[in-house]
């Protein structure tokens, strides 16, 4: 018995440092709730990687406290290749607005996967019938349109850059998550709020409006929809998604997890699933996505100082 | 729309979908009764596989487990006294009860007949009212959620236990919990002593199982070197046979009670965000309050079970409601619905019904004929659940101990979750011990974060107070929580007059 015990113990011990990686399930966490778009995006991408990992991914919702939550349990997770993290451009914003001590720099990058635009929605019960309309109304009532928001994330940092440009003030009420905005929407107890193509149905039905898209050219799919551009605000903007280990996480289990990463971005059904979400594959390796992190951040610091929401 | 309705039940009796809608119910009942297992992570497990099936063949599955983990919890929260997940609290404080008098068949089998008739009380609703709920959930601002759960604690405080005090003392006690933490909203740190792990705030459920499976478990290992006789009273002839005619009578004989729990239950289930965990504890109330024996409720009374099970199945019917008419997950669960929709490329929202016509009954079709699934595999399944009763308690209560701290651990994969169910396992006994109510601090401990966030989200909408009480929903569900608490006051002083030395044996749960 004991002699089993010892051989138990023997052959246990050094399988952590040799076995071939992965021979245990890999955590994905993502950081918001199961259902919304970050999850939805990484369970489809998820098996197309783990086929060519030749091991389980697990996507793990740990939502929370502006996507921080989820954020500090990945930083704090051992970096040993089987925790990695859906990071979002929320990272930037949350941590120069002092919401988490969480930063980008905190992570080895592995890959961009995609990007959504991002589109002015606004409730069926408010008045404008463009964006036109919004902003007169917003220079006539400063501070009372109220925008729901998760505050410090990208849903806050869109709404202001686009008030900022227009030369507006809005209100901002804190509702965290995409389906929690639109049902606050839907039901008139906000006016307007930051979303994407995935509500589209939403708006064909006139339960929601939407006012304008923050990409540089109209959406073949919403193709009356004008772009902030033309209307004379200076706002592009889009969220972005990507993957990350825990800095420190072995060279060689790196490189596996980004050559998976690639493979997976650059399969045809990918873009077609990301396309019914309204989401684009955005494929960037990881030095490419490491000085895209730099540059987004960058910008965030210049834009929160502006917006008056920088602590550090 | 019939015609629709019955095509989707003929297409869907066809063994490409009966098939995973059988399994998922199967699934759903079994990750319903473990305790530490809930309907969100058991439908979670289920998902990937959905994806290489077709669209409604996946949504059977689903709406399988979330039929079958709505009645599952009831198997061990009535022959336990353990609610197998939060929507069968209030399952335990009348079907234990009953069960442990010698008649635990009665008490399951009146839990699942009920659990039953209030899944198809809530699929009329569902296939009725979609449009007219829908409706008025969005009418619920955060004014209206706040006063909304407000009520609910208020209700449940006065529901259990001998003093109103001690019920609100409980309830305070629950939310004082959630504060622990960093704050909803911008993730200040709140009373962490500067220990990390308090930062992500206490898990809730290492809280309910330590709460309930531990202090249940202590009292019970109590009174097991104590009361000889109640031993042998489980004896071997002890089965869950019953005559399911008589159990349904008992059900029908009181069509008001079913009916007005299962309207509870579909309207917690529309509302956004609240979900199984209360409407089962807020129908229970309901039937205490109308009841014309109020005393009996806690002691092992027909109508506690009837009240939580219907409600919490019928609460299923309520949150399709909201995927139908909106494209918006009413909780977790129907949230990993909707995901599962998306990833098909199959765009939800109002349109949803008349674009997807075959998908949409054919979720009403798999919800209905889910139902008589789950009383299949329960009655298959009761052979293997009597043992449960009849396992000698010495050697059941070191397992179920186990499996929760197992359970418990793979919630963080971490030993901090432990500790957290050692700690409340051990506050939950004294709470026991001091004659608090263990349920409305369980409400609290789920309702607080909701609490708060709504409360402050209406303030930095609107920083007028009044509109709390001005806004004619909110201030109508303020008012009702008044009475409600008026109503305890009386209703605990008639009891008391009634029965002034009637000592209880302190087992209210």
């Amino acid at each position: 018995m004991r002699k089993l015990a010892a051989a138990l113990v023997v052959s246990l011990l050094p399988a952590v440092s040799f076995a071939a990686y992965p021979d245990r399930p890999i955590k994905l966490i993502v950081p918001w709730s199961a259902g919304g778009d970050t999850d939805v995006i990484y369970r489809v991408f998820a098996p197309l990687m783990q086929k060519e990992l030749g091991g389980t991914i697990v996507v793990t919702n740990v939502g929370g406290a502006s996507g921080t939550k989820g954020a500090k349990e990945a930083k704090d997770s051992p970096a040993d290749g089987y925790t990695i993290f859906a990071i979002h451009d929320s990272i930037h914003s949350t941590y120069h607005t002092g919401v988490a001590d969480v930063s980008y720099a905190d992570f080895e990058p592995l890959c961009l996967v995609s990007s959504t635009p991002s589109i002015v929605t606004a409730s069926p019960k408010t008045p404008w019938a463009d964006m036109k309309a919004l902003l007169a109304d917003a220079k006539a009532r400063p501070e009372q349109i109220t925008v729901g928001a998760t505050l410090g994330s990208t849903s806050h940092f869109f709404p202001a850059m686009v008030a900022r440009a227009a030369g507006v003030k809005f209100k901002y009420v804190s509702y965290e998550g995409t389906a929690a905005r639109m049902n606050a929407l839907l039901g008139g107890h906000i006016d307007l709020a930051e979303s994407n193509l995935t509500q589209k149905g939403k708006a064909d039905a006139g339960q929601l409006k939407f006012l304008a898209v923050a990409s540089n050219q109209r959406n073949p799919e919403i193709p009356s929809v004008p772009t902030l551009k033309e209307l004379g605000i200076d706002v592009e903007y889009a969220v972005n998604r990507g993957l990350v280990a825990p800095k420190g996480t072995p060279p060689a289990v790196l490189a596996k997890l980004r050559a998976a990463c690639g493979v997976a971005a650059k399969d045809p059904s990918i873009a077609e699933a990301f396309k019914k979400q309204g989401t684009l594959v955005r494929y960037l390796d990881e030095i490419a996505y490491g000085r895209f992190f730099k540059t987004n951040d960058d910008e965030t610091v210049e834009v929160a100082r502006e917006l008056g929401m920088l602590k550090r | 729309m019939f015609e629709l309705l019955w095509q989707g039940l003929v297409g869907l009796m066809a063994l490409k979908y009966l098939a995973p809608l059988a399994l998922g119910t199967l699934i759903g009942v079994v990750g319903g009764a473990l305790p530490g297992v809930t309907i969100t992570m058991t439908i979670i497990i289920v998902l990937p596989f959905t994806f290489g099936l077709d669209p409604l063949q996946g949504l059977a599955a689903m709406t399988g487990v979330y039929v079958g983990g709505s009645a599952g919890g009831l198997v061990t929260a009535t022959l336990l006294g353990i609610p197998g997940t939060p929507s069968s609290v209030a399952t335990t404080f009348d079907g234990f009860p009953m069960a442990r008098k010698g008649e635990p068949g009665r008490a399951m089998w009146l839990g699942v007949w009920a659990s039953f008739c209030g899944g198809m009380l809530g699929g009329l609703f569902l296939i009725f009212a979609t449009g007219p709920l829908a409706t008025f959930a969005l009418e619920f601002g955060p004014w209206e959620f706040f006063s909304l759960f407000i009520l609910a604690l208020s209700m449940v405080a006065g529901l259990v236990g001998d003093s109103l005090l001690k019920g609100l003392l409980s309830g305070a006690l629950g939310l004082v919990v959630t504060v622990l933490g960093n704050d909803p909203i911008l993730g200040a740190p709140r009373l962490t002593l500067g220990i990390e792990f308090l930062e992500g705030g206490i898990p809730f459920l290492p809280v309910l199982i330590g709460v309930f499976a531990f202090a249940q478990i202590m009292g019970d290992v109590e009174r097991m070197g104590r009361a000889r006789r109640a031993a042998q009273a489980v004896d071997r002839t002890l089965s869950l046979a019953v005559s399911h005619a008589k159990v349904l009578m008992e059900i029908l004989r009181r069509p008001f009670l079913l009916l007005w729990t299962s309207f509870i239950g579909v309207v917690i289930g529309v509302l956004p965000a609240i979900g199984g965990s209360a409407a089962n504890m807020m129908a229970y109330d309901q039937a205490k309050k109308l009841s014309r024996h109020p005393e009996r409720f806690g002691t092992g009374t027909p109508e506690g079970i009837v009240a939580s099970e219907s409600a919490n199945n019928a609460n299923v019917g309520g949150s399709l409601v909201t995927i139908m008419a909106f494209g918006i997950p009413g909780d977790a669960v129907t949230a990993v619905m909707l995901g599962a929709l998306t990833i098909h490329g199959i765009q939800s929202g109002p349109l949803f019904i008349s674009q997807h016509p075959k998908i949409a009954y054919g979720i009403f079709a798999a919800y209905l004929l889910a139902h008589p699934i789950m009383v299949l595999v329960i009655a298959l399944g009761a052979r293997w659940m009597l043992r449960i009763v009849t396992v000698p308690k010495a050697a059941l209560f070191p397992v179920v101990l186990v499996l929760c701290t197992v359970g418990a651990y793979a919630l963080g994969n971490a030993m901090s979750t432990v500790y957290v169910l050692l700690i409340f396992g051990l506050g939950g006994y004294g709470m026991v011990k001091a004659g608090i109510p263990l349920a409305p601090f369980i409400l609290g401990v789920i309702l607080g974060d909701q609490i708060e966030t709504n409360l402050v989200r209406a303030v930095m909408t609107d920083a007028d107070p009044w509109l709390f009480v001005t806004r004619p929903i909110s201030g109508m569900l303020l008012a009702a929580s008044v009475a409600s608490v008026a109503l305890a006051l009386w209703q605990h002083r008639r009891v008391r007059r009634r029965a002034p030395a009637d000592a209880g044996e302190g087992a209210d749960f």
